[in-house]
Parts: C-alpha cells; structure tokens; sequence
C-alpha cells in the first residue's frame, strides 16, 4: 500500500509485553519483517510477539537514527553505531540482536555479530567464559584432550 | 537468563555463525573449550567453513569439492592454516636464467611448481601452454595432518620421496630441504628394516608400540627434539648431501599411471563446469593414492595378506642401513672407531633378543667408541686441536650426534624464518643450503599501482613473434616500489628469463624508474600490433640495465617506462631503442592452462646448487614451444 508522497503514515507496533510504540512508517519499513506485514496486509498497528517492549525501545532507536531522510554524515552514523552498541552490556546485546533477527534487520545484525565477536577477540578461555558468564562443565581430562585436538591453531 | 552461556547459546546456528566469521581460529577454538554446549556449536561444519573461507585460499567452490576427502571443515582449516605461509613464489639464485618455484593449491593440498625458463610460442602468454615442472607437494589427510612428497625423476622414471613436514612457521622465508631423525614411529604404524623384519616377532613390535602410547605427545615431541640435538644445518655440507642422497635413494616410491596426470584443477570452477568435475573426480581418487602409498608405501595388493610381514614405514629408513652406507662411502672412519669393531653392527641379526632402540645404542657404541661420554669429550679435545684429522673428528662427531636421536631418519621439509638481507627486491642467499627463499610479493595499493608479477618480452609489438624471431624469450618480472635518496622508484626485478643463455645475474633490477619523474619522451608507436591505436597514459624517467663490468655487476643506461592502457608496460631504452613490454600474469592461471614437463632428479629438482648459466631444467625432448636448450 504506498503511501501518500507528503504526508507520513504513521505505524504502531506493539510488543509481547504490551507496550506500544509509535513511528514513521518509513522507520518501521528497515524491518523486512515489517515491511512485508505492511505490503501482504496493510496493519496500522502490528503486534511482535517476539520482541518485549525494551529491546524493541532499543531497536526502533537505531531504525530512527538509520531512517532519517538526509543521507546523513557516514561518519556520524558510525560514531552513533559504536555508542550505541559499546555501552551495551552482553545481555542486552544479545537481547537486541535476537530482535533484530527476528525483525530481519540485516544491518544491525551484522554490526552486533561484529561487536560480539569483539567481545570474544584475542581472550582466553578463561576471560571468554567470565564475560559470557559460562561456567565449566568439563572434567579436567576432557578439557586437555580437547586443548590437544586444537593445538594447531595456537601455533 | 540463568546461565551466562544461555546467552550465546540462545544464537540461532547462522548468527552464531556470523558471530565466529570475524574470530580466528584460534578464538574459535577458545569458545569450544568453554563449556560443553559451546563445544557442540562450535565444532559444526558451518562455523568452519565460514573459517575456511575467510582464508581464502580456495574459493568456497573449491571447499564444498575438499570436503569430501577430509573429516570436517575444521579439519581442513587444520590444514589450510598449517600450509597458507607457503603459498607464493619462492626462488633462487642458481641457476641464473632463474629458478620460480610458484606454491599454489592443488586439491587437498598445495604444489610447488617450477616455472621452466621458455620462450613464447605461437600463441603467445594468454594462450601458449607456459611450461612447468612439479617440484614438491603438501598433502592433507582426513584428519587434517600433513604429509610431504618430493617430486623427482631417474632414468626416465618418475618417483614420489615421501617424507614429513616440520610445524611451518608462519613468517617463514624459507624452505629447507632436510634429513631428520625420528624416533620409532607408533600408533600402528611400525618401522622395520627389510633385513631383520623376519627376526622380530609381532609381540615385539606391539609391546614397542604399547610401551610409547603411555607418553602424551609432546612428551614424545620433547624427547625428540633433546637439547642435544644437532640441527641439520649445522652439518657440513658433504653430510648433508651425503644424507638427502642416502635418503632419496632408498625412500622412494614410484609414481604409478594413474597418479601422473594432474596435480590441480586444469580449469577454474565456474569456467567450464564440467571439465571441473572431471578433475575433481581424479584428484579426489589420485589424492587417496598418495596417502595410502604414503601410509603403507606402495599400491595395496589385494590378496596379499601376510599379518607378520607390516610394510616398513615409506617415509622412514632405518639407521643401520645408513651407517654402513656413510662408513663406506667416504672413508668416515676416523680415530674415533675403534678398530676391528666393523662386524659389530653388520650382524644384525645376533642382536635380537634385544628391543630396537637397545639395538641401537649397542652398534652406535661400537662405531663411536667404548662409551657415549668420550664423544662429548672428544669433541671438545678436538676442537681445540688445529690439525685436520681433529676437523674431521669434529665433523664425524656431529655427524655421529645428529644421527644418535632417533633410528630412523627420513626426509623433511623445513619452512623456517631467518634473517635474510635484501638487495632491493632479492634476498641474498646462502649458496650451500638446499633452499628456496621466499620473493616478498606486493599487491598493487594506492600509490603502488603497478606492484606485482609481471610477464615481459623484448621487441614490438608485444607479445607475438615475428618472421625473424620465431620465438620470443619469456621474462619474469617483479614490480616493487621503493624510497630511496628522497625518490620514490618502481624497480622492475628479473627473476625468469628464457633466453638460453642468461645475460645478467637472477634478481637484477631491468629498469628503475622514478614515480615523481615524468618522462618527456614520445612513444615511438601509435598503434599497437593490431593496428589498434595506442593510449599512452604515463611515462616515467630511469635507467635500464646493460652491460656492465662483468656478469655479475652489470650497468645502467637511461630509458623510460611508459604504461600503456593500464593493462601494459614498456621500457624503452633511449639509446638502443630496445623495448621490454610487460603484462601483468595470474600465475595461477596460467599453470591451470599450462603444460607439465618432467622433473630433474629430487635434490636438484628442489634446489639446484651447482653453478649454472642456461637451461638446466630442460634436458628433455619435446614440445610445442620452443625450449631454450642447454649448452
């Protein structure tokens, strides 16, 4: 359904949670997920039964900030990309990106992957485990024999 | 969320696999060692294809086809991470028309192929079959362990020489041709000698294995590599020699039929589908022939099945054959054995009550004397006379040291790093290591547009023979930038040349040219061979190599290198209006397309030491281009 070139259409999505939030359609649509609700059906209001109403609070901020309609300075948008994911705890990322593949937001998938992963780079066993909060479940031997298995790679 | 792995592990497998995309390896690894759910995750497939193809060193294509002969991706990663240093161009000095020994992958595996000096054909570089000849291969198995054959070629008959390849370091820069002892080898597979495999009964040789499996891995490794070890390089150059030369004689296999054909694809997938196919099919079987000949040494015979009779490991040949060929051959006998002593270690057979190793160390004491204390000290009176005999004692000891570590020894390939000095784009090199030393290669950047291999011919129009001169010599070229004095210069540094017989030494420079120095100079063609009309984009000012003082320091004459197209380079010299065109070459490419031609026999074949100025790589009839003959 196309929307009328100078008015902006309005969308409300409403989370498993119950909270609903309010936004430009134009935001909604970075959302595949979303768009093909809108094109197949044509809802004003869509309900997400995946996503609480948190994390979607947090993914319609990114989807704002990636919608506006200016072709924005790259360099700002990657400075707010950063911000917005570094001061994320591990959690709340996983939280996000769960969402946002749920939503299928290719972009902020990639870039929480990618954060992640940073989060994993370079640590120990030891260090990946306290940050993720795993905790050991192997026996001593298990775990020699596996460190043995993949020795090659700390070569 | 109530245990902190739930968070990773609540990933659906593709973002969990997005995730491990930027990780290395090694950062995998650590994730799998976490918990065991992770483990589970972390060990699938698709985690290590993603590893393998962020390698990239085969395109994913190439992976799905591997796949099939290894037990996992991760498995293949193995590999793939152990040999990735080792792809490029590796040379050396002798002989001086050039020695390009270029290691690309094959199907499991990488080749080394040397670039035979050669002249353009007919057809020219894109579609004249570039001559090549197989200098080594790396082989992975299923489970990812690698496996080193030595190509090689006597009396008309082509051999592998299996041998192993020591942990590649991964800045290496060089590729060392080496003998190394091993202790017995376990795990199944059993070393013994022809000559008193009857003697040792079956229990033996299991008790021998049983005996080892208590040792975890790097205990054994340790054991190995005792402090006291002498490093092969530290021998003398005779021994060494000495050594591939018994080694090379004795381990070998010869190649059968149906592993002669190709050592990689012959096309690129996507290019002809079906020949792809084919070639997958072939390498996959000829790969499983190699490792089973390089586990079992030969072509299994089906119907012959003698439980007592275990094929002697191929990659190994034991100590005492070696000693008697050493004491023969070269008069090794010094003051250090004692006399009459001979018939000690040529009987065999009287000792075998006796486990393999207490053999041994019994005919070891014999050669080097009443007790293994005295070498030592020995040594070190030695040293300190001045005399010759005390040299050759030396020598003899170490030799005697080298060998002391193991039973067996077999060949190794050794890609080490070393410091090495460079002579602008060429590493200067030792003369009288069994080397290859690797050609640091640029990828053309920003500001270094024209970096990389090159292929070049002399006269215009470029590329296609003329009436006169039915064949074209073919150059290698390597194109690296360099400050120098405040300049910035392009430096055009010959590493083949086909002519036949060379006119200046392996890695001088053709041309130097200043990037900051446009040349004024018109081109002194519009149009090319195809009466095509010429775009002259740039031209830049320097010098082009001529005669000097001597072969081995040649001079200078002005000139200036014009480009062409993008795509094409000329170096005019100004005064001699010789014209040196160049175009860029996917050696990989061309070695798909290219013709094999045969080996030299294995030492030479992968480093040919002794002096020369021609083709020594063509001493073979044929083909369809023309061959610079040797003199």
């Amino acid at each position: 359904m196309s929307t009328k070139s100078q008015e902006k259409q309005l969308i409300t999505l409403k989370s498993w949670d119950e909270e609903e939030f309010v936004v430009e359609e134009s935001v909604a649509v970075k959302s595949e997920t979303i768009k093909n609700i809108i094109e197949d059906c044509g809802l004003e209001l869509i309900p997400l039964p995946n996503v609480d109403g948190k994390t979607l609070a947090k993914v319609i901020e990114y989807c704002t900030k990636h919608s506006t309609g200016s072709n924005d300075d790259s360099e700002d948008l990657k400075k707010f990309d950063d911000e917005f994911l570094d001061s994320k705890e591990i959690p709340v990322l996983i939280d996000i990106v769960l969402a946002a593949n749920y939503l299928n937001i290719e972009s902020l998938v990639e870039k929480i992957c990618t954060k992640i992963a940073d989060r994993i780079k370079d640590m120990s066993v030891e260090e990946v485990r306290e940050a993720f909060k795993i905790e050991n479940d192997f026996t001593p031997e298990e775990e020699k024999k596996i460190r043995n298995e993949h020795a090659w790679a700390f070569e | 969320m109530s245990c902190g792995s739930s968070l990773l592990l609540a990933l659906p497998d593709d973002i969990f696999t997005i995730v491990t995309r930027t990780l290395t390896p090694r950062d995998v690894c650590n994730l799998c060692l976490c918990c065991r759910s992770l483990y589970a995750l972390g060990v699938s497939d698709k985690v290590w294809l993603t590893q393998c193809n962020v390698l990239d060193i085969v395109p994913q294509r190439d992976l799905l086809e591997w796949r099939k002969g290894v037990s996992s991706y991760r498995a293949l990663c193995q590999f793939l991470v152990c040999v990735q240093p080792l792809i490029g161009i590796w040379v050396h000095q002798n002989p001086e028309l050039g020695n390009v020994v270029y290691v690309m992958p094959g199907f499991i595996s990488v080749v080394g192929c040397r670039i035979i000096p050669q002249e353009l054909g007919p057809l020219g570089l894109e579609d004249g079959p570039i001559l090549w000849a197989p200098v080594f291969e790396i082989v992975g198995d299923a489970d990812g362990s690698a496996a080193f054959f030595l190509h090689g070629r006597d009396k008309e008959t082509d051999y592998f020489y299996p041998g192993s390849l020591k942990a590649v370091d991964r800045t290496c820069n060089v590729l060392l041709l080496e003998v190394e002892p091993k202790q017995q080898r376990n795990g199944g597979k059993l070393v013994h000698s022809k000559s008193f495999a009857h003697h040792l009964d079956k229990e033996l040789s299991r008790r021998i294995c049983r005996s080892d499996s208590g040792i975890s891995k790097s205990e054994r490794v340790d054991g190995q590599n005792a402090s006291s070890m002498v490093p092969f390089n530290k021998l003398s150059f005779g021994d060494r020699r000495k050594l591939l030369d018994i080694v090379t004689s004795q381990v070998r296999l010869k190649v059968p039929e149906s592993a002669n054909g190709l050592l990689f694809a012959s096309v690129t997938g996507g290019n002809d589908d079906e020949k792809f196919r084919q070639d997958m099919v072939y390498l996959c079987e000829r790969r499983s022939l190699l490792m089973q000949m390089y586990k079992l040494g030969g072509v299994c015979n089906d119907g012959e099945d003698d439980p007592l009779m275990h094929p002697p490991d191929p990659t190994q040949l034991d100590l005492s054959e070696i000693r008697k060929s050493l004491d023969r051959s070269s008069g090794f006998r010094s003051s250090l054995l004692n006399g009459g002593n001979d018939n000690g270690w040529t009987h065999c057979s009287s000792n075998k009550k006796k486990t393999l190793t207490g053999y041994f160390r019994d005919s070891l004491k014999q050669i080097l004397g009443k007790s293994n204390s005295s070498i030592s000290s020995s040594n070190r009176q030695n040293s300190k006379n001045s005399s010759s005999s005390g040299e050759n004692s030396n020598k003899h000891a170490q030799l005697h040291e080298f060998l002391r570590t193991g039973d067996t020894i077999g060949l190794t390939l050794h890609a080490s790093s070393v410091r090495l000095s460079f002579y602008r784009a060429w590493p200067n090199m030792h003369d009288s290591r069994f080397a290859l030393y690797k050609l640091p290669m640029h990828a053309p950047a920003v500001g270094q547009e024209y970096a990389g291999l090159w292929g070049g011919t002399f006269g215009w129009p470029p590329g296609k023979p003329s009436e006169e001169k039915p064949g074209k010599a073919l150059f290698f070229l390597l194109l690296s930038y360099e400050e120098s004095q405040g300049k910035r210069q392009l430096i055009g540094t010959k590493i083949l040349e086909g002519t036949h017989y060379v006119l200046h030494p392996n890695g001088s420079a053709m041309f130097i040219v200043n990037i900051n120095e446009p040349s004024h100079e018109a081109f002194p063609w519009d149009t090319d061979g195809d009466s095509h009309p010429l775009d002259v984009r740039q031209a830049f000012t320097g010098e082009g190599i001529a005669n000097g003082y001597g072969f081995r320091y040649p001079g200078s004459r002005p000139g200036s290198l014009f480009v062409i197209q993008d795509e094409l380079l000329a170096f005019i010299w100004k005064e001699s209006k010789a014209v040196l065109t160049m175009q860029r070459l996917n050696l990989q490419e061309l070695l798909k397309k290219g013709e094999r031609v045969p080996a030299l026999p294995p030492i030479a074949n992968f480093s040919y030491l002794t002096k020369s100025y021609s083709n020594v790589f063509a001493g073979f009839t044929n083909t369809s281009n023309g061959l610079s003959s040797p003199r």
